[in-house]
């Protein structure tokens, strides 16, 4: 899939090039904003990621004319302004996300996985598995290897989140935000003491784990080799 | 009209001594006037009973012919009177000063206006009935001219007493006003560094001092304020120090010579939690300095704040269940506010509470509905606050040490409650810590309408 980043900034722009591409990401990177514009009308991108300021054109212009070109590609703005008016006048123009900088990139990640997953037709699958665990999204029953395991129902939600976005790093925010609806930075480890709690339910009884922390990061759910 | 305080107060008492001085004057112009008057009645009153002796008889012309030598001798010594005689017909018979008056007076006491000057004139028959009539010329020029001498001299001293309070008064108000002069000095030496200058109270007068009071007052706040926003600086300066030195220092020394992989890795770990906190702090700092410049505009959507409460201890009980505490819930209310950002105080309220309550204690919220407020209380079991310290709770940076040795929290920020009070604030309530032995309890009032 094809992102295209407009970023001004050189460092900002190298490190997030480098770090989508690393996610499995092709990016076109522009750091000007007459040339982010020219590119995104006239590529075929699956995602474009835009900066506010940037010179020549600003990043609200090249949404305006990139939807006024009839073009839906999901749009998701990276800003050091956070005013409300601000996220208001992105959301309103047709902007899909907004992102204040300082922002960590799995969070980014996250928020690109997500836009893109929403452009794509989403999954009616009723049953999601890996490696032996399977969720059973009909009649809310898990079980490994055949064994059926007990989850309150924000365990279940937990788990569905890490099965539907398997081998994707969720941020711990993201987890708190989808599973408990709480949007804002909390900086308690509610988050993994639930983790903790799912993976003796989980991983404790079988000698291959499936749930693996990524130090800084977050969680990802994912068979890895033993 | 903008006069100063004291030319208005010197202009009052210019006016106020006027108008007394011209009433006094008046009063007395009256008087002598009246006096006058009654002297003249007196004297005309003699005079007329001299001449009705002389001419005592007359009822014809040719009868005052005979008395004329008597009354001219009479007349004679009478130099500032003068007489007529009509006669019954009101025909002039005898002219003392034919010069004088053209017209017969009117019966009785009058005053008429002659070409030489005033007279009082009386007339009176002579020997009463429809006989000879006598009018009595009295010439009271003088008492005119010493009236009006008077008169000259009232508006002279309304003139020059008016004057003189005028610029006493104006010199006595500005000598009763110096204080108030010495305040505004102190007022306009007050800067960002001398915030501490406070007005002499003690030796003011009455009215003067509660204006210095609060003029006291305020320059206390001021710089209350001003020692916050500087602590706030060298706090924020500390705060960003610490980290930035330890991943400069972290860095440069992982740099310092060749190690094996790991060791990158582990440094760059390290990095990007100090990197995380530092994000978070600028965040949680930005917040506030919005909320600072009441930038910070709250939504309002109806909430059942029960419901609120219930998801956030849903989320916390995680928590609570790892250090036995437990968590209870009481009460119903219902509240207009930002769902987020409700959220978001409520929450640093119960992790607050989570981090001083020792293992095995107890969290409880207890919500309640008047017609005005909704106040939900988060109580907790532990150790006591000082009151010296309660109000420190919700100042930036402030941390206290945690119930629990192994509390992860000893790493926060402290800027949680400052954060609860700012959004609390937004929406227009307020928030405030009590304590007794052995429980903490938070109390956070909203109004209960939009």
């Amino acid at each position: 899939m094809k992102l295209l980043l407009v970023e001004d900034q050189a460092k900002t722009g190298h490190y997030l090039r480098q770090g989508l591409s690393e996610a499995g990401y092709a990016v076109d990177w522009a750091d000007h904003g007459l040339n982010g514009q020219h590119l995104a009308l006239a590529g075929d991108y699956a995602l474009v990621i835009l900066d506010v300021m940037l010179p020549g054109r600003d990043g609200w212009q090249i949404l305006q004319a990139l939807r006024s070109a009839g073009h839906d590609t999901p749009v998701l703005f990276l800003t050091a302004r956070d005013s409300v008016a601000d996220r208001v006048h992105g959301l309103e123009l047709g902007a899909d996300d907004y992102l204040v900088k300082p922002f960590a990139f799995a969070e980014l990640l996250a928020r690109v996985r997500t836009l893109l997953r929403r452009s794509a037709s989403p999954s009616l699958a009723t049953t999601l598995e890996l490696a032996g665990l399977r969720l059973d999204m009909l009649r809310r029953r898990a079980e490994r290897e055949g064994q059926r395991i007990d989850l309150t129902a924000r365990e279940f939600a937990l788990l569905e989140l890490l099965l539907r976005r398997q081998g994707e790093v969720l941020p711990k925010s993201l987890i708190a935000s989808q599973v408990w609806d709480m949007n804002f930075d909390s900086d308690t480890n509610v988050i993994e003491v639930a983790i903790r709690r799912l993976r003796a339910k989980v991983d404790d009884p079988h000698p291959a784990k499936l749930i693996h922390t990524v130090r800084g990061m977050g969680y990802v759910l994912e068979a890895r080799p033993v | 009209m903008n006069i100063s305080l004291s030319g208005r107060i010197g202009l009052l008492f210019a006016a106020c001594t006027a108008v007394v001085s011209l009433l006094a004057g008046v009063l007395f112009n009256r008087a002598s006037e009246a006096h006058f008057l009654e002297l003249d009645q007196q004297l005309l009153g003699s005079r007329l009973q001299a001449l009705r002796t002389v001419l005592g008889g007359v009822n014809d012309r040719a009868s005052l012919a005979a008395h004329l030598p008597a009354l001219q001798s009479e007349l004679a010594h009478e130099s500032d009177l003068g007489l007529r005689i009509l006669g019954p017909d009101g025909q002039l018979w005898f002219d003392d000063r034919p010069t004088l008056l053209g017209s017969p007076a009117p019966p009785g006491l009058t005053r008429l206006q002659g070409i030489s000057g005033d007279f009082r004139v009386l007339r009176t028959p002579l020997a009463g009935g429809q006989g000879p009539q006598l009018e009595l010329l009295l010439d009271i020029t003088h008492h005119q001219h010493f009236l009006q001498r008077m008169q000259r001299l009232i508006w002279l001293t309304v003139g020059l007493s008016a004057l003189a309070t005028a610029l006493l008064g104006a010199w006595a108000a500005r000598r009763a006003l110096a204080p108030l002069r010495r305040m505004g000095e102190v007022a306009a030496s007050v800067s960002a560094t001398s915030l501490t200058t406070r007005l002499p109270d003690h030796a003011l007068p009455a009215e003067l001092a509660e204006v210095a009071h609060t003029f006291n007052a305020m320059l206390g706040r001021l710089d209350d304020a001003f020692q916050r926003l500087t602590a706030f600086s060298a706090d924020i300066a500390h705060e960003l120090r610490t980290p930035l030195t330890n991943l400069l220092t972290h860095t440069q020394v992982t740099l310092a010579r060749p190690r094996p992989l790991e060791d990158y890795r582990e440094a760059l770990h390290g990095n990007l939690e100090e990197l995380q906190r530092l994000a978070q702090l600028v965040n949680d700092m930005l917040l506030l300095a919005k909320a600072e410049h009441g930038l910070l505009m709250p939504g309002h959507e109806a909430l059942d704040l029960a419901q609120e409460v219930d998801a956030l201890l849903e989320y916390y009980r995680l928590l609570a269940d790892e250090s036995g505490i437990t968590l209870a819930q009481h009460g119903h209310a219902n509240v207009y506010a930002d769902r987020g950002m409700l959220r978001r105080a409520l929450s640093n309220v119960l992790e607050n509470a989570l981090r001083f309550t020792p293992a095995g204690g107890q969290v409880t919220v207890n919500l309640q509905q008047t017609a005005e407020e909704v106040r939900a209380e988060v109580h907790n079991t532990g150790p006591g606050i000082a009151p010296a310290r309660l109000a420190r709770l919700f100042d930036r940076f402030y941390r206290e040490a945690p119930a629990r040795p192994d509390e992860h929290g000893a790493q926060h920020a402290g800027l949680g409650l400052a954060i609860t009070r700012s959004i609390v604030r937004a929406h227009g309530g307020g928030i405030h810590a009590e304590s007794g032995q052995g429980w903490v309890r938070l109390v956070i009032r909203l109004p209960a309408h939009s």
